[in-house]
């Protein structure tokens, strides 16, 4: 066992015990310093990662399960940023949870080291730990204000519905290694090449089973279900983390799994029918989420729908089923980080104690704080699609990867370009509460109009979000060369 | 040995649909009690693998430990509105039409398979080929399931603890 190889991980790991420990020493008032410690060391981690680079070359432990390539290193300087920005959210909103106020930085840091694994995942034991670890920790997460009933209520329905989808998904693992006789990536796609499989049948229904398993993880239709309720009652910064980091961690799962194990290629032998299956799923996906939303007043409620309907964008970048279309994909989720993290920070400040999270918070926010309402708007912009910034970069790539080489579904692109628009729709009236809201209308109470402090950490991160979508939008050549060398190990 | 598989499996199956649907009875102890038995059955198809080690951690931990743990709960929370509950026809429908169609693509799959070319290694099973895999091969992941195992133990705690008290106590604590 090569330790060097996964050094970052163990870092991680010892931050989140550490931190751990440090906590059942630190008095209630010094817990902030815990979470600017926490967020220190992975901001030193992911320095010591950009520092070596995105290795091109392709790093294996001895026994196969463990991969480093350019993939695996973009996206784990994806889930680190990631959880720098949700750690220092999270300082923030730490006088809110009644427990766990030390703890809830280390749970983060042991979530954070379930994506890295789950980056690297390259045998179906490890990807079914990583996702595991992953989503256990966020179960309890979930649940941490346990004095809200909507916490519980969401932490309950992840947990049984998680576990079905891990019960699901544990089932075609099973079958997979019954009809392949391993369990290692390279290994099946050289046993599918060799014709070996003999029963391929049997196969084709594990691989099914294991992809309904990783489409619940991306919030994917029919798997969407749990997605709302989770996200509006998950404490705001969990949700950030549930919504970049556990679907990051799903879609490079997925990317990994159809490409280097099952080898899916548009001309390649008939397994599963990859393109109408994903297809249908996108269109679905794309569908649901933006009709849910349009009616939506909760805010954190309509993000979870519009996260629904952004998971359909992505998977069209599987859907094309070549390299272009997986570079959309992890350009799309690296502007979709910041948009994301931006939209929940705001909320996380906005939110009163206990109250819901309805848009009328969001009356005068320009005259209140003008930093979080240039903040919420160019998130929301990002996440509709507005040029120049990246979230239409990275729509524009994953509608391109659908279209260029030939439009082979014509009604796909439709859906998509629907979705747009019905997505405009329902960010704009994020856009229209905050400049033009008159507040709790129905109860005629004025809105607040008291300015609105913030503490350093939350404005580090909503700089740090404005810069970064700008950045990725208005500059994309470095994005675009890493994101294209990143995919080049996929085996495509 | 195959009839003692098939005796085995049919069992399993039986007694894994009679926890979730009993016909004569709606107690949740009941359910539990099946399970119980489910999970013997079980465990007697790992012996016929050779799989010893498996088979009795399978009694051990989950006929022992995990079921008394559910009989507890099932006893302490008192559940009676679950033997109340009527089942519902539209969603017996449904659900016997789900079950049915995954059985027939099933049953499908696998006669249209012949049976694993590579039998097994003899003492694949047992504990010490067993351990060994465990710490060469899959060592990492099997570092990754203890970190899970903590995580599960920090989130009992934290979700089991009383809010309010934490924070006056800390401040007791510093004022003594």
């Amino acid at each position: 066992m090569n330790l060097s190889l996964i050094s970052l991980e163990i870092g991680v790991a010892l931050l989140g015990v550490l931190v751990l420990l440090a906590g059942l020493w630190t008095p209630p008032h010094r817990r902030s310093a815990l979470g600017f410690c926490t967020a220190l060391g992975l901001t030193v981690l992911l320095a010591l990662l950009v520092k070596q680079g995105m290795a091109i070359e392709t790093l294996t432990d001895s026994s196969g399960g463990f991969v480093r390539d350019g993939l695996a290193v973009f996206f784990k300087a994806l889930f680190l940023l990631a959880g720098i920005l949700v750690t220092l959210l999270t300082m923030g909103f730490a006088n809110r949870l009644r427990t766990g106020g030390a703890e809830v930085y280390a749970l983060n840091c042991f979530a954070l080291c379930g994506m890295l694994f789950a980056a690297s995942a390259n045998s179906f034991v490890m990807l079914f730990v990583a996702i595991e670890l992953i989503t256990i920790t966020f179960y309890v997460l979930t649940s941490l204000q346990s004095h809200r009933l909507r916490s519980l209520e969401a932490g309950i329905k992840y947990l049984i519905l998680g576990a079905a989808a891990s019960a699901v998904m544990v089932f075609g693992i099973a079958l997979i290694y019954g009809s392949a006789h391993t369990l290692q990536f390279n290994l099946i796609a050289d046993g599918l090449a060799a014709g070996h499989m003999k029963q391929l049948l049997l196969f084709q229904l594990g691989a099914l089973l294991l992809l309904a398993g990783l489409a619940f993880k991306i919030a994917a239709v029919p798997f969407q279900i749990w997605a709302p309720d989770v996200y509006q009652g998950a404490p705001a910064p969990v949700t950030a983390f549930l919504a970049i980091g556990s679907k990051a961690a799903g879609f490079v799962l997925l990317l990994r799994v159809l490409y280097t194990a099952f080898q899916v290629q548009p001309d390649g032998p008939r397994l599963l029918e990859p393109t109408a299956m994903f297809s249908v799923m996108a269109a679905a996906t794309i569908i649901f989420g933006s009709l849910c939303a349009l009616r939506q007043r909760n805010l954190k409620r309509l993000l979870g729908y519009a996260s629904i309907a952004s998971a359909g964008y992505v998977l069209l970048g599987i859907v094309a089923l070549n390299e272009r279309g997986a570079a959309a994909v992890l350009v799309y989720l690296a502007g979709y980080l910041f948009a994301v993290i931006a939209a929940f920070t705001v909320i996380s400040i906005l939110t009163p104690e206990d109250e819901d999270e309805d848009l009328s918070i969001l009356a005068n926010l320009h005259k209140r704080s003008p930093l979080m309402a240039l903040t919420l708007t160019l998130a929301v912009a990002s996440l509709a699609g507005i040029p120049p910034l990246a979230g239409f970069l990275g729509k524009f790539l994953l509608l391109r990867a659908v279209i260029e080489p030939a439009a082979t579904f014509p009604w796909l692109v439709a859906v998509a370009l629907l979705g747009v628009v019905a997505s405009l729709y329902y960010y704009f009236g994020i856009i229209r509460e905050i400049f033009w809201g008159t507040g709790q209308w129905w109860t005629e109470k004025a809105p607040e109009t008291a300015a609105i402090k913030l503490a350093d950490s939350q404005v580090v991160v909503l700089v740090v979000c404005v810069l970064g979508m700008l950045a990725v939008g208005l500059y994309p050549q470095p994005i675009l060369e890493i994101a294209n060398a990143a995919v080049q190990g996929l085996g495509l | 040995m195959d009839f003692l598989f098939y005796i085995f499996s049919a069992l399993t199956l039986l007694c894994g649909a009679l926890v979730v649907f009993n016909p004569f009875s709606r107690n949740p102890v009941t359910s539990a009690m099946f399970l119980v038995l489910t999970i013997i059955c079980m465990s007697g198809l790992f012996v016929l693998l050779k799989a010893f080690f498996l088979a009795a951690v399978q009694i051990l931990v989950y006929a022992g430990a995990v079921i008394v743990l559910f009989l507890f709960v099932i006893m302490l929370l008192n559940i009676k509105e679950e033997e109340r509950q009527r089942f519902r026809k539209f969603g017996t429908f449904l659900g016997a039409a789900a079950v049915a169609g995954l059985a027939w693509i099933l049953v499908t799959t696998v006669t249209s398979s012949r049976a694993g070319e590579r039998s097994l290694a003899n003492n694949a099973g047992e504990t010490k080929p067993l351990g060994e895999l465990l710490f060469t091969n899959y060592v990492l992941p099997f570092e990754i399931v203890s970190l899970l195992l903590l995580v599960a133990m920090v989130g009992c705690i934290l979700l089991s603890k009383t809010p309010d008290t934490e924070d006056t106590n800390d401040i007791e604590e510093e004022t003594e």
